[in-house]
């Protein structure tokens, strides 16, 4: 109650401040008074936010707080890769500031640990629908990035196996079938992020494109990337060499490599995608899918695959299905068998009340019901403490 | 007396003759109305040829009287029939007797054969206001209603009623007055109540059950609990991924003021998504009855919590299309 009575004071002094001041003594004492009452406020805030912007240095302590990422940063490491909600929280609130959770610190500390001679390890984020996967992986990456990796992030591969609408049988290999636009658009975020590698590294073997256009040995890898931009018929050729040469170079001396996969369950699934006698196309016959399965074997060193099972944009999938088991197949599941699985819950009563001071201080929760202990109870009740549906909750609130 | 009642004579032997009293005694629902005797209040010349006109039928004083002695013989036979005490025959006991020695297949309750004390077959008449001459018994006949002036010219009733109650001595005066009383139950105590139960770990839970629209729903709602609810096993968050249906899960809780204390599981069957979301509903109200205090149980009822919702869907009728709608309507 005292923090709802401090809130309506700070608005009020806010609007004070923004009207005339038509006598100056009183509105110097109010203004005075806002002054003394900035300063209890801070502390509220504090409870749930951390100045610590590198998630290297997050420990225990900081579960269930929430720091922020500086917006070079976000458009840097992030041009594709965060989920659409969050997107537009982030152009809401004008900042992007994600909770530090178990899941991703665990995440974190193993990618801290790990031996880079030894084969890649793979992990992979599990949980119901809504409780933070996405943003688990993109929480690691982003301490990757830190740490200066190399960052392969294919922000959702469900988009890839469904709703595709221009698809050529394959130039390289007659029986697969290639996807230009969503390859062509994936190099171009793929450059945003990785610009200072593409100069470094250098091909080890020279590509034919057609007649004319060829890239020679010991190029940079930034031309392959341009020529799978520019000429789109090749993306998906392009994608697959620069998947070839990252996986070949990457070794202990050099850089490090980071594969995170949001949805890598569609690599295994289905598809909606016909060829043109209406029969189904398998995944393994689209040369996106194959290149990136190739990647998620652990026969190369220095790096780690990171990777997210959802039902969320999954095709026929039963939406109660969220075990790796499950939702990979039999497949899938023995490509990736020795993988880290790491379950992500739903929030946890801390967690949970931090989110919710966030949304009070961001001004998100306008009802006035929404303020009381009440309303605080109503939200944990309909939402179950799930991430996504707390934030749909508070969407209309 | 005319009497449409079978004969008894054709009926037989002893069982037979006991079975035909029954069977006169018995009033059929069935009955037209050209039955029994006139009123002999009006001068008996007068015949009346329009039976419609005749209004409800009227039965005499002596009627009614024979008719309550033929009912009471009638059940001490029916007792004796049964095997069953004659002085301890209570219309419970009527009940079943005759729906065990006249089966009847209709559906309708009330045209199957009932035995029941003349009062409550043959409708109250009033007695007659005027004496032989025509002449009214009550003074103030004429005004229409006599009753009702009669007590506003004695008196301005109730406030002088009410102030005669909180006097002292008013036990003199007490019984007259209260005949003009009605008490108002209070609904509350019609709601049965179950006791709490204590399973192994010494928790205390309660069940309830509650239907809405085909839809059944049983719960069992554990104290000492975290706001955990699992219905036919999978958590209420996946089973209802509506708002709305979450919503109504949550407004006993809410209303209560019990949200995150207690536990809950439930098995639902039948209907669709709302009506199992209000079936749970109900059975939630009901289980929680046994946790909360009485005043809260008649607050929960006047909230609606505990009433059952009797609509159901209305049935499709012949020559329309659905229940209301009707065929499109042409001209030609």
């Amino acid at each position: 109650m005292a923090l709802t009575r401090l809130n309506r004071i700070v608005q009020l002094s806010h609007t004070v401040s923004l009207t005339r001041p038509l006598h100056g003594s009183g509105c110097g004492l109010q203004l005075g008074a806002a002054t003394q009452t900035e300063a209890p406020m801070e502390s509220p805030r504090a409870v749930f936010r951390t100045s610590e912007s590198e998630p290297a240095s997050h420990g225990e302590q900081h579960i269930g707080q929430f720091y922020t990422i500086p917006p070079s940063q976000v458009k840097t490491i992030f041009p594709h890769g965060l989920p659409y909600r969050f997107q537009q929280q982030i152009k809401t609130f004008n900042e992007a500031c994600l909770m530090v959770r178990k899941p991703a610190l665990e995440l974190i500390g193993y990618l801290k640990k790990a031996d880079p001679t030894h084969p890649s390890v793979r992990y992979v984020l599990y949980g119901e629908r809504g409780t933070g996967k996405s943003l688990s992986l993109c929480q690691a990456l982003h301490h990757c990035s830190l740490q200066d990796w190399l960052i392969l992030h294919v922000p959702d591969a469900h988009l890839w196996v469904k709703n595709c609408k221009e698809l050529m049988a394959s130039s390289y290999h007659r029986a697969r079938f290639d996807q230009p636009i969503e390859a062509s658009v994936w190099l171009k975020n793929f450059r945003v992020t990785n610009e200072r590698f593409l100069k470094q590294i250098k091909t080890s073997q020279k590509y034919v494109w057609s007649k004319r256009e060829f890239t020679d040995e010991g190029r940079p890898l930034g031309e392959i990337v341009d020529q799978g931009v520019t000429r789109v018929k090749n993306a998906s050729d392009a994608v697959g060499v620069v998947l070839k040469e990252l996986k070949a170079q990457a070794r202990p001396g050099s850089y490090r490599l980071v594969v995170g996969v949001d949805g890598v369950n569609a690599l295994w699934g289905r598809t909606t995608l016909r060829k043109e006698d209406r029969s189904l196309i398998d995944p393994s016959e689209l040369t996106l899918v194959h290149n990136l399965r190739k990647m998620m074997k652990n026969d190369w060193c220095g790096g780690a695959v990171i990777a997210t099972v959802t039902q969320t944009g999954s095709v026929f999938t039963p939406s109660s299905a969220y075990l790796p088991q499950e939702l990979l197949g039999k497949e899938g599941f023995d490509f990736l068998d020795p993988f880290l699985p790491v379950l992500v819950p739903a929030y946890s009563e801390k967690e949970f009340e931090s989110s919710y001071q966030y949304y009070r201080d961001r001004r998100w929760i306008q009802h006035h019901t929404g303020h009381t202990e009440e309303g605080k109870k109503e939200l944990l009740f309909l939402s179950n403490r799930n991430p996504a549906a707390l934030e749909r909750l508070c969407a209309f609130l | 007396m005319a009497s449409t009642v079978p004969n008894p004579d054709s009926l037989g032997s002893n069982p037979g003759r006991h079975l035909a009293h029954i069977a006169k005694v018995l009033r059929l629902r069935q009955l037209s109305a050209m039955v029994l005797a006139r009123l002999v209040c009006t001068s008996s010349t007068l015949q009346r040829k329009n039976i419609a006109a005749a209004g409800p039928e009227k039965y005499t004083q002596e009627f009614i009287k024979k008719q309550i002695e033929e009912f009471n013989i009638g059940k001490r036979h029916l007792a004796n029939m049964m095997g069953e005490d004659p002085e301890t025959f209570t219309q419970e006991g009527i009940d079943r007797a005759i729906a065990y020695l006249f089966p009847s297949g209709l559906f309708e309750k009330r045209a199957r054969p009932v035995m029941k004390h003349p009062d409550e077959i043959f409708p109250k008449q009033r007695a007659v206001q005027w004496g032989e001459d025509g002449r009214p018994f009550h003074f103030l006949f004429y005004t229409g209603k006599q009753s009702y002036y009669s007590l506003m010219h004695c008196l301005r009733f109730i406030q002088l009623l009410e102030r005669i109650l909180a006097l002292p001595y008013c036990s003199m005066e007490e019984e007259y007055i209260q005949r003009f009383r009605r008490a108002l139950e209070v609904q509350s105590k019609k709601q049965k109540i179950e006791p709490l139960q204590y399973d192994e770990n010494e928790v205390a839970f309660s069940t309830g059950e509650g239907r809405r629209k085909t839809a059944t729903a049983t719960t069992i709602v554990r104290d000492n609990g975290s706001g955990n609810i699992t219905v036919n096993g999978v958590d209420y968050l996946h089973y209802f991924p509506v708002l709305q249906d979450r919503e109504q899960l949550m407004f006993p809780f809410q209303f209560l003021d019990r949200l995150g204390k207690h536990d809950m599981e439930c098995k639902v069957t039948g209907g669709g998504r709302s009506a199992q979301a209000g079936a749970i509903r109900l059975a939630t109200a009901r289980a929680l009855l046994s946790f909360v205090t009485e005043n809260e149980v008649e607050s929960m009822r006047q909230a609606g919590l505990l009433t059952p919702d009797p609509r159901v869907k209305e049935r499709q009728k012949p020559g329309q299309e659905g229940a209301r709608r009707k065929f499109t309507w042409n001209k030609r």
